[in-house]
């Protein structure tokens, strides 16, 4: 009874950490039409770039705020020097573009950081341990899960309770019609990508204690939510919730149940969805 | 007829060149070759059927594995029985992969064909009692026996070769894939789709074949590879190998039959150039990927091209008043 609790747990974190990687993604792909394949790459270069801050200042909750908001940056960079430009020549090269700038920022970080795997140490109160419900769990793991829950919130509020929510929606709907309105599109969608990728710094940041940080980490959580998005369905942040909580708890107990075939139970999800609901679970069927 | 001849005398120089250049070229050439036909077959996916997939490593790596461990674990299996079940094998995976992932399109279809080539690499990495996962599988080249003669594989000179003669042959058929009833209707798909349709033709079949074919063919071009290394490691068929396709693909051109093949001979040899010159070429290779992409999105093949129709333009008004 207690393992399962501490998996549940467990899973509960990775679900979290998956959910502001793949909001991010899927907000992205909502708006734009564009399917980032450097997202996780971003999320990579914010675990590196907190190890570096970490070591010269030595303050977690700096790192938390500067590696995001340097993210920030280089998303809006990204979109309005590179994405922009290959727009007019259709959807491929959008697709080719991110996905030679996943190579490129990879091999620029092995070239910076190393191909070690570098540790990134928890100081403070987030090092020490609770008594919860009878067992013993890291301060951490609640940390990152309840980091995730906050984003999310303060996510849907902005989304459903402020005017640039609704001017993002309707962007999501019909951006041509939102730039007819008056509205600049063209900030709005670098200000986006930029903010997908700031959400992505954020989880690498927060990623980087609780894994590993080396080059692979970014390939490993990009196929996870690719499936978290195809289960969820693209575009769709309701979807991105359930599906990175279901496949965040399938990662945890496959790896306790079957732990040879732990990755097969996620891709045997995702067959059974793309079969049965082609869209995904809260996808629009006409896309 | 033009062509013909053309075709012919760039087939004798590809013969007469081993007897002109040193091992060292000959054997560049056996690769360029190889990943020639790994470049076409993943253009007859992009360039005619418009399916941009990142996900064509999986049937290249599961030829390569397949002959690898064929040749490993079935003691007196000849050369060509072992291509035949790398290529067979990936054949089989391109219609099994085909029937899932073709129910999506666009980006879901992008997306779902990079998740299951990681989860191809996952598997080569996890199954170590077959694949031995990082250390990788040596291959010996088994002898050809032609009955008169038999053909010592192993030497640069006979492979480079029986790698034309076979890989070659495959990459003329694609060609003439692309010139049969259902190679046309690859294009009209890409054209126009709705239109297709209304004619009475079934997309998703036509789809379907031209996923398994191309998967038949990158199969065989990655049953080659194991057997010009002798030897297969999880690069094979990691998500590098498929990186490794667009570019040859898109350095040569998507435009036309020709440039992949254009495009495996400069990316072999600037790899080749550029490993010599620096540790880093993976990332100056990501690079020139990412400026075609930007500033020629028709590849060098469309720029030869441009250049010669610039040739002719600058030659047609005089030999019409000559005519006249």
């Amino acid at each position: 009874m207690k393992s399962t609790l501490i998996f549940f747990l467990h899973g509960l974190t990775y679900a979290g950490l998956l959910f502001l990687v793949s909001s991010g993604l899927t907000l992205v792909f909502g708006m734009m039409n564009v399917l980032n394949f450097a997202h996780a790459t971003f999320y990579m270069l914010g675990a590196y770039i907190s190890w570096t801050l970490l070591r010269t200042t030595n303050n977690f909750w700096l790192s938390l705020a500067v590696a995001p908001a340097f993210l920030f940056c280089i998303g809006a960079l990204v979109e309005r020097f590179l994405l922009r430009r290959v727009h007019v020549l259709g959807h491929v090269h959008e697709l080719l573009l991110t996905f030679g700038l996943a190579y490129v920022l990879s091999e620029l970080v092995k070239w910076i950081w190393g191909t070690h795997p570098l540790a990134v140490p928890i100081t403070g109160f987030l090092a020490q341990s609770v008594d919860l419900f009878g067992i013993t769990y890291p301060v951490y793991r609640l940390f990152v899960f309840s980091a995730a829950i906050l984003v999310g919130v303060l996510m849907a509020l902005v989304l459903y309770k402020t005017r640039v929510g609704i001017i993002i929606r309707g962007a999501v709907d019909d951006s041509d019609i939102v730039g007819a309105l008056g509205i600049n599109v063209p900030v709005l969608f670098m200000a986006i990508f930029g903010f997908g990728a700031a959400l992505s710094g954020f989880a690498g940041v927060i990623a980087g204690p609780l894994l590993t940080t080396f080059p692979g980490m970014g390939d490993a959580i990009l196929v996870d939510a690719f499936v978290v998005i195809v289960v969820g369905g693209l575009g769709s942040l309701g979807g991105a919730v359930i599906a990175s909580f279901i496949i965040g708890e399938l990662q945890s107990f496959g790896v306790l149940l079957i732990p040879k075939f732990s990755l097969a139970l996620i891709y045997l999800l995702m067959a059974v969805v793309l079969v049965a609901r082609p869209s995904g679970l809260f996808g629009r069927q006409s896309t | 007829m033009n062509s013909v001849v053309g075709g012919g005398l760039f087939l004798l120089l590809l013969v007469l060149i081993p007897f002109a250049m040193g091992k060292f070229h000959v054997n560049l050439l056996t690769e360029v070759i190889i990943f020639a036909l790994y470049g076409v077959s993943y253009n007859l996916l992009l360039g005619y059927g418009n399916l941009l997939s990142f996900g064509h490593a999986m049937f290249f790596g599961f030829g390569a594995y397949t002959t690898a461990v064929a040749l490993n674990h079935i003691s007196g299996l000849g050369f060509f029985p072992a291509v035949f079940l790398g290529t067979a094998g990936a054949t089989l995976v391109g219609f099994l992969l085909g029937c899932l992932l073709l129910r999506q399109k666009g980006a879901s279809y992008a997306l779902l064909t990079l998740a299951f080539n990681a989860l191809f690499y996952a598997m080569a990495i996890k199954f170590t009692f077959i694949t031995r996962g990082d250390d990788g599988l040596g291959v010996t080249r088994p002898r050809i026996d032609l009955g008169l003669f038999t053909l010592n594989t192993s030497d640069v000179v006979v492979f480079y070769f029986v790698t034309l003669a076979v890989v070659g042959a495959a990459i003329l058929l694609s060609w003439f894939f692309t010139k049969t009833a259902m190679g046309r209707t690859v294009v009209l798909m890409r054209e126009n789709e709705d239109r297709m349709k209304f004619l009475g033709f079934s997309t998703r079949v036509t789809r379907l074949i031209l996923f398994t074919v191309t998967g038949g063919l990158a199969g065989l071009a990655g049953s080659f590879y194991a057997l010009f290394f002798s030897f297969v490691s999880v690069d094979a068929i990691s998500i590098a190998m498929t990186t490794t396709v667009l570019l040859i693909t898109f350095v040569g051109g998507s435009g036309s039959f020709t440039g992949p093949i254009l495009g495996a001979l400069v990316y072999i040899y600037l790899q080749n150039f550029l490993s010599d010159v620096t540790d880093r070429w993976q990332l100056f290779m990501g690079l020139i990927f990412i400026l075609m992409v930007l500033f020629v999105p028709g590849g060098l093949s469309k720029l030869v091209e441009d250049a010669l129709a610039r040739w002719r333009a600058l030659w047609e008004p005089k030999s019409n008043t000559a005519a006249r």
